[in-house]
């Protein structure tokens, strides 16, 4: 069941009001293979740059030795012992947690100094399976706590830094103590109530918001807050190209998964294939055709989600995803590939391997690469840029 | 009196050939001809692999293949169709 499972992890932060830099830093690491899932939040001590240079220092040891399994207290320890000292207040440092997420097992997460984080299942709080303060010798008025909990299908974690608890603080009387950990809860409780399916990043950009409304539209502190969801992926299939024998068109059509609306649909041919196994027609809608575009137009086709040309379209949305461009800049038929790309979170390409003789013209005015070589591109810029999981099944 | 039906293809072989430019024929067509057709656009009609046409773009006329197709034939072909 776990395997099935996809973890949403985003975040969403705001940067403390007149500072150039966010004082807090997020990093996150899947180790794939051990179905582990790292994220470290820290918040270093002050605002602006020197804060930025401390929670990313902090972030960056804390997820290295969370990646290596080394021993809590030791990791806490190093991290606080190699951080300089404040002159004035003594103390070393950032405040941070670490999450160790376990597909299916147990999820371990270590706080130090921020806000303790939040296990909601639907809208309901859930407590840890184990609490344990440990204290460290080296630094004896910290304590760093830790939880062991158990993270089932649909839950989500939100940890986040000080400036989302403490928000408000001193904005009359229902905020004499600020936001604080229960108000921040019950507003998460809220918005999941209304949207069951609400997305980690819509969730952590909500809440951030919410922090930010309340100190009456300022920061007095950095404000980050990341949402961490278990949950089944979303998945959408990529069509392209005609199958290398003709025989596999039909098992080739079965992918498409007519009728479910997950499936792009890339090529003439591939186009072709489909509208005889659906017995429909491709509409192209020419009317709001914008000339400029240099990308033929989408089409629809019933039980699909949408058809485009095959190989220009495909070149255009892997130049974007490499090159970051918004989506919103492209032609339509590029855009709404990116777009339901990010919607989703795996992407299976099932891809025809058979060469159209025509593309290889040399009269054509422009090189056309092979459609394997460009999807294999694309799945690459997904994975490695996007975090997105991918599949590719040649035919 | 019945519309013609243009098909012009917009698979990429065409698209990159000039299929481009006749995708908005209908608000350039000269006065005699405009409002006689009801444009569509196609993906890949298959035509590009035949070795025996003479090139693409290619565009349909009421079923009729116009190969290497531009406005001027596309013109030409509806006045041929008209007075038939
Ligand atoms: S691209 Fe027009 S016939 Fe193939």
């Amino acid at each position: 069941m776990y395997s099935q499972l996809f973890v949403e992890m985003e975040s969403f932060q705001f940067t403390k009001t007149g500072q150039a830099a966010c004082g807090d830093d997020i990093q996150i690491k899947v180790l794939k293979d051990e179905n582990r899932y790292l994220a470290v939040l820290s918040d270093g001590l002050g605002s602006g740059v020197k804060a930025h240079v401390l929670a990313n220092m902090t972030t960056t040891m804390a997820l290295r030795y969370l990646q290596s399994n080394m021993d809590t207290l030791q990791s806490v320890e190093t991290i606080m012992d190699s951080l300089p000292v404040c002159e004035v207040r003594k103390i070393s440092y950032s405040t941070f947690s670490m999450i160790d997420l376990r597909l299916g097992g147990i999820t371990r997460i270590v706080e130090m100094g921020n806000p303790p984080y939040i296990q909601l299942r639907g809208d309901r709080e859930v407590p840890p399976l184990k609490h344990e303060t440990i204290v460290s010798n080296h630094w004896p008025d910290r304590q760093v706590e830790c939880y062991e909990l158990k993270m089932e299908p649909g839950d989500r974690l939100i940890v986040c830094s000080d400036g989302v608890t403490q928000s408000g603080l001193g904005e009359g009387p229902q905020y004499r103590f600020g936001w604080r950990r229960s108000g921040e809860m019950a507003y998460a409780q809220e918005k999941i109530a209304a949207n069951p399916e609400i997305s980690s990043y819509a969730l952590a950009r909500s809440i951030a918001y919410q922090a930010y409304r309340i100190s009456r539209n300022t920061c007095k502190d950095d404000i980050s807050c990341m949402v961490i969801y278990m949950r089944k992926p979303r998945v959408m299939r990529l069509l392209t190209g005609p199958p290398f024998h003709k025989d596999h068109d039909n098992e080739f059509a079965r992918r498409a998964d007519l009728g479910e609306a997950h499936t792009i649909v890339c090529g003439g041919t591939t186009a072709n294939i489909l509208e005889r196994v659906t017995g429909r027609k491709v509409e192209i809608d020419i009317a709001k055709l914008q000339l400029s575009d240099n990308l033929p137009p989408p089409g629809r086709l019933p039980e699909v989600a949408m058809v485009t040309e095959g190989i220009l379209t495909l070149t255009r949305v892997y130049q974007a995803l490499e090159n970051n461009e918004p989506a919103d800049k492209l032609p339509t038929a590029g855009r709404k590939i990116i777009e339901m790309m990010m919607q989703h979170d795996k992407i299976e390409f099932i891809v025809g391997t058979k060469v159209n003789e025509a593309h290889q013209d040399p009269s054509l005015p422009q090189d056309l690469e092979l459609r394997r070589g460009i999807i294999r591109r694309i799945s690459a810029a997904l994975n490695q840029k996007f975090r997105k999981e991918t599949e590719i099944t040649f035919f | 009196m019945k519309k013609m039906q243009l098909e012009i293809c917009c698979g990429t072989t065409c698209y990159m050939l000039g299929a481009n430019r006749l995708l908005n024929i209908e608000n350039e067509m000269p006065s005699d001809l405009r409002g006689k057709t009801d444009v569509r656009a196609l993906p890949c009609m298959g035509l590009c692999n035949e070795k025996e046409l003479a090139g693409a773009p290619y565009v349909k006329l009421n079923g009729h293949v116009i190969e290497n197709a531009t406005a001027e034939k596309i013109y030409a072909k509806m006045r041929e169709l008209l007075e038939a």
